[in-house]
């Protein structure tokens, strides 16, 4: 053995349990969600002939948007939920924690690996959307010159200007980033969850009760606000109930970006520092259960 | 090739495992009953030895090995690897662990997974590159190092499992059950690399309820009962009986033996019984089932 001086805390080694993680979901052909998306754009194209071209738009961004929200979060829950309870069944997580790798590490590679996972699959479903995007805008640029063929130039260059509006804005990128980071607090979550669950299914089950207890909480806390008043012990443990179950409505920029309002920097700015609170507190929990849980 | 390091010859009087009035208890959750695993233990592994843990089913072996390993807390008590305490991480850099029935991960080829341990150990580049190959050689798995996990044999995954557990070319090298489920070949394939790990200085601490192997191997032993340790040294020594020697002849005709019969009742010994050596079940099934210099050359190509 070599005498190097061991370091508490090490990037080689999280990279490591990180790289592992990422080729074992794509092994699994966990990837064949996108595969879903692709088919769920095509067969939405093939039924937007009858539409106006705002509309053909605002449905193409919806269908894509709410399928690559939907696809994600289930995406990270079910990668995740996984990835301990199977390592302590196959007993291989006794042969990397008898290595000098420390329990946060493990936690910080696992869970690094499938945010490089819903990192990618976003990277490929957006480019999908794009591709489909860009697409329709063509035929319906094509569509809009041969119709205005007697027109003004002025004319065309406006009607022109309104269909390349209605197709791209900068909005998209800003829904697609929270998209990304709903879906990485969901899968701390699930990371956290998995640590005293003894089973995936478990997990998973708990996990779908949070995703809807999360969006519907926001529903819930404002009714009973309306209804009960909002006194400091109502007001705690709303505080307490947000804290462990994630308001997921608050992510949910989705409508306003499909219908084209603009969606201020400030709002963006404190969605994701919000999730990515969330996925800090969640990955703190985690750690708090796994440093000395019994293997 | 394996090479203890200079800092490893430094220490060579201290135990290689120091396990110190260890009590283990596991609670029943949502119970008020609780299993006692392991009791008072107290034991010492010196170095450069083979150390069998023996013990039935159930006895606190495994337990035992995981509190070494830091992967379970003891309830009281400590255990330390080479003078650290062995829940601190840097203690686990001088050691190898091979699980009892490990799967690793099924879509990794040999050849990945021996790197993916190689990295958590802190390898790179071509020092982790040849120390793969290094290890593929010693356990004799070189031509399937590019085949996934998924298709290997139980003595094969075994096999491979210790080659992890030696990546880092720790000074001990803890196996729960190493040849559990394994045929005799492979079972012996495996006892011949402990030993070739003793032989390059490395201290072996394995579990084992399989007693004819262990004695073959092992220099000192300690038998777990019920999580007490219930004998404990040297396996010659808890082995011999004070006034009983044993004497094999080759050849020797009736009229010899009747001789030394005679004799010895002189002397006041007494000849408890004499039959002719046998070998054992193990050597007997594995020159059975070699294959035959014919049928190898017969084999299709």
């Amino acid at each position: 053995m070599t005498t190097s001086i061991h370091r508490a805390f090490s990037i080689g080694r999280i990279a490591a349990i990180t790289g592992n993680t990422f080729t074992e979901l794509t092994r699994l052909k966990i990837f064949y969600v996108v595969l879903l998306f692709a088919l769920l754009l095509i067969g939405n194209s093939i039924f937007m002939a009858q539409f106006t071209f705002q509309q053909e738009f605002q449905v193409l961004k919806d269908i894509a948007l709410g399928s690559m929200s939907i696809l994600t979060s289930v995406l990270a829950v079910v990668a995740t939920a996984r990835l301990i309870p199977q390592d302590i069944e196959d007993r291989t997580i006794y042969t990397i924690l008898a290595k000098p790798v420390a329990r946060v590490e493990y936690l910080l590679g696992k869970l690094a690996g499938v945010l490089l996972l819903l990192a990618i699959s976003v990277i490929i479903m957006s480019a999908l959307f794009f591709v489909v995007l860009k697409v329709r805008e063509q035929t319906v640029i094509h569509e809009t010159l041969r119709q205005m063929r007697a027109s003004p130039p002025e004319q065309m260059a406006e009607a022109l200007g309104a269909v390349r509006a209605s197709a791209f804005q900068a909005n998209l990128f800003s829904g697609i980033a929270i998209i990304y980071v709903k879906a990485s607090v969901l899968a701390a979550l699930t990371l956290f969850v998995s640590t005293f669950a003894t089973t995936t299914i478990f997990t998973t089950v708990v996990m779908v009760f949070v995703y809807f207890i999360g969006h519907l909480q926001s529903t819930a806390r404002a009714y009973w606000l309306q209804t009960n008043g909002g006194g400091g012990i109502t007001k705690f443990f709303l505080a307490f109930v947000a804290l462990f179950f994630p308001d997921l409505q608050l992510f949910n920029l989705l409508d306003d970006i499909v219908a084209g309002t603009a969606i201020p920097p400030t709002l963006f700015a404190k969605t994701a520092t919000l999730g990515f609170f969330y996925t800090g507190f969640y990955l703190l929990l985690a750690w708090s259960v796994f440093h000395r849980k019994e293997l | 090739m394996l090479l203890c390091s200079e800092a490893s010859r430094s220490d060579m009087n201290e135990p290689a495992v120091a396990v110190t009035g260890v009590t283990k208890v596991f609670p029943i959750p949502f119970r008020k009953r609780s299993i006692l695993a392991v009791r008072d233990l107290t034991l010492q592994v010196p170095p450069g030895q083979i150390y069998g843990l023996l013990g039935p089913n159930g006895s606190g072996k495994s337990t035992t090995l995981k509190i070494i390993l830091g992967l379970v807390f003891p309830t009281r008590g400590k255990t330390e690897i080479f003078g650290r305490d062995s829940n601190l991480v840097e203690s686990r850099e001088a050691v190898g662990f091979l699980p009892e029935n490990p799967y690793f991960y099924k879509y990794l080829t040999g050849r990945e997974t021996l790197r993916f341990y190689g990295k958590l150990c802190g390898l790179r580049g071509a020092r982790l590159k040849s120390r793969v190959e290094e290890l593929l050689s010693l356990v004799g798995l070189t031509s399937a190092g590019e085949r996934r996990l998924g298709g290997y044999s139980k003595g094969m995954l075994q096999r491979i499992g210790l080659a992890q557990a030696l990546v880092q070319e720790p000074r001990l090298v803890v196996l729960d059950e190493p040849t559990a489920g394994v045929d005799p070949a492979g079972a012996r394939e495996i006892r011949d690399l402990i030993l070739d790990l003793k032989q390059r200085g490395i201290t072996v601490l394995l579990s084992s309820h399989l007693l004819e192997q262990v004695q073959e191997i092992c220099d000192r032993v300690g038998i777990l009962a019920n999580g007490v340790l219930v004998r404990e040294g040297p396996l010659a020594d808890l082995l011999a009986i004070e006034n009983r020697t044993d004497v094999v002849f080759e050849n020797a005709s009736p009229a010899l033996l009747g001789e030394i019969e005679t004799l010895a009742a002189k002397s006041g010994a007494r000849l408890l019984e004499h039959s002719r050596s046998q070998t054992s079940l193990e050597r007997l099934f594995l020159e059975a089932t070699r294959p035959s210099e014919d049928s190898k050359r017969q084999k299709p190509r």
